[in-house]
């Protein structure tokens, strides 16, 4: 973390760079701006016993999940929110194993929100929303000390808190970035400032490397300021097929795609070899898609930006 | 054709959203019956969504889920988790919440996250996403099952994701949960259950066409009805053809709808 000029690279180098085996690693997105091209790079580099940490997971994480390189997930949600069709790889592991058995902790959205704001703003814990006698209170795996009860010491009862949440790495999908790192975030941002700014170490990927006076245009939209950011990817199309504000909508058909194949194991090895193998990189995913998907997915109403 | 019990829900949940009201609507059918409200009776709704989208009006397209953008075509307002969750949820300043219940217990606890055993789950579901912040923090709560299988209604739940009233008002009070929190009403093709004094649910109205004891034998447990049980008013011609506009729209963003 530092100011000045940050290196640029390909997801394939930052994947080489920053994503070892075992890495603890907390993916941006909440079902909207999900990089996919992350994983599918992590996938195609065969990466293993990652933690990953998303609030909702998606098809990304299942992807990670039945491409067998996930050992934990921290999540408040998995599943195709398309249909809604189940998040049949993620199913497999906890139901039976498959292709191994994965630990899993939960916090509700709120919670997770929370615990990264207290990890943003270094504060030794944060109130939340109250679960005591939920399940995620009560049902605690490798994060134990998930939530906490303490008396409010202004008067008025039991609160529930939880503790700082500072993933060692996080990688976000952003709209644009400029060389230092000035990443800027159009639509909803979720919890994705708070969650950026957790982060001990963080990855951008953009849709477009920007001059820094077109990030001057908009300095409201900034969503992490350059010296939060060490890395910069590049890469178009990152999120599909979730959406990306302002760029390109949900792609429906093809989350439909990958509930239908990913039902069997041998369904979303196909998957795999189809559409992240074989395609070699996200360009060759892109290409893959075709101009004409492309083309229809492409946002046209008129940017205020 | 006359409304099947689906399409009676549907439009039951929207008559309960009055016009002009702050909502937080959760993912799938609440959504839909927000829409079909602000299509009918309620157009000047304002609709938030977990990830902090504010919905003002109606958009052309029905989103697949809270997070597909296609809700925040021309929004006026597009914000963030904590907005939503806490300074417009937890504040109390949004009027009503709607949540999906897809397996509900006496006490209005919802379960979204796994059944059998948490660790070995028989069925595993998706989690909590925003659900537990909407029954923990939400005013006006009303939940929403599209089922009417025994085993969406246990008598109670093997994980509870989204809090009800727990094992009785009393225990969700005493851990210090907001008064004025907790469900207010369960919509289902059934009709309308309420939930008494003590937290526990029972049936308050039923669909035309559906018996007292048809309604009672839906649930895992003996659940009581209320005297003099009302019959909800059949849908007009209107309201039934705006429903089924809704669902073909539905279809056509890949909902899955149930069958018949």
């Amino acid at each position: 973390m530092s100011t000045g000029e940050k290196p640029v690279l390909s997801m394939k180098e930052a994947v080489g760079r920053h994503v070892p085996d075992g890495q603890e690693l907390l993916i941006g997105g909440f079902a909207f701006s999900d990089p996919t091209a992350l994983a599918h790079e992590i996938i195609r580099q065969r990466r293993k016993d990652l933690f990953i940490m998303k609030t909702s997971g998606g098809v990304l994480v299942d992807q990670l999940v039945g491409a067998a390189c996930v050992k934990r997930v921290l999540s408040c949600h998995v599943w195709n929110s398309v249909g809604p069709v189940p998040a049949h790889c993620f199913r497999r592991a906890l139901e039976q194993g498959k292709p191994h058995p994965i630990e899993i902790e939960e916090l509700s959205y709120g919670a997770f929100t929370t615990a990264l704001t207290a990890g943003a703003c270094d504060l030794p814990f944060m109130p939340t929303t109250p679960v005591q006698g939920a399940g995620h209170f009560t049902q605690r795996t490798f994060l134990p000390q998930k939530f906490a009860v303490v008396e409010n010491p202004f008067g008025g009862g039991p609160v529930c808190v939880v503790p700082p949440l500072k993933p060692a790495l996080g990688a976000f999908h952003v709209h644009r970035a400029d060389k230092y790192g000035n990443a800027q975030l159009f639509g909803p941002t979720g919890e994705m400032r708070f969650a950026m700014a957790a982060c001990r170490k963080l990855i951008v990927i953009a849709e477009e490397l920007v001059d820094t006076e077109v990030i001057r245009q908009h300095p409201e939209a900034t969503v992490a300021p350059g010296f939060m950011v060490d890395t910069v990817v590049v890469e178009p199309w990152a999120a599909h097929p979730t959406d990306s504000y302002g760029y390109y909508w949900r792609d429906l058909a093809h989350h439909a795609l990958y509930g239908e194949m990913s039902r069997t194991e041998e369904g979303f090895q196909r998957y795999i070899d189809e559409w992240v193998i074989a395609t070699g990189d996200h360009a060759g995913f892109v290409r893959k898609l075709g101009a004409e998907r492309i083309s229809e997915l492409r946002v046209r109403s008129k940017r205020y930006w | 054709m006359g409304a099947s019990l689906f399409e009676k829900m549907l439009l039951t949940g929207a008559r309960c959203i009055s016009d002009g009201a702050l909502l937080f609507v959760g993912f799938h059918w609440p959504m839909l019956m927000a829409r079909i409200a602000r299509r009918l009776h309620a157009p000047n709704i304002v609709i938030v969504y977990e990830n902090g989208i504010v919905e003002d009006r109606l958009t052309s397209i029905l989103p697949t889920s809270p997070c597909d953008l296609v809700a925040a075509e021309s929004a006026a307002v597009c914000a963030g988790s904590l907005e939503a969750l806490y300074m417009w949820l937890a504040s109390g300043r949004v009027e009503m919440a709607i949540l999906e219940a897809p397996i509900v217990d006496r006490y209005g606890n919802v379960n979204t996250t796994a059944v059998g055993p948490y660790a070995a789950p028989k069925v595993r579901l998706p989690g909590s996403g925003g659900g537990t912040e909407l029954s923990s923090l939400g005013r006006n709560l009303m939940l929403v099952s599209a089922s009417t299988n025994r085993r969406s209604y246990p008598e109670r739940v093997d994980y509870v994701t989204s809090p009800g009233y727990l094992n009785g008002a009393q225990e969700r009070n005493r851990l210090g949960y907001k008064p004025d929190t907790g469900p207010k009403t369960l919509v289902n093709p059934l009709g309308i259950c309420r939930f008494d004094d003590n937290g526990e649910m029972y049936l308050a109205a039923l669909h035309h066409g559906v018996t007292q004891s048809e309604a009672q034998g839906a649930f895992g447990w003996q659940i009581r009805a209320r005297q003099g049980l009302d019959v909800l008013p059949e849908p007009t011609e209107h309201e039934l053809n705006i429903v089924r506009q809704e669902l073909i729209h539905a279809k056509e963003r890949y909902y899955l709808l149930p069958e018949g």
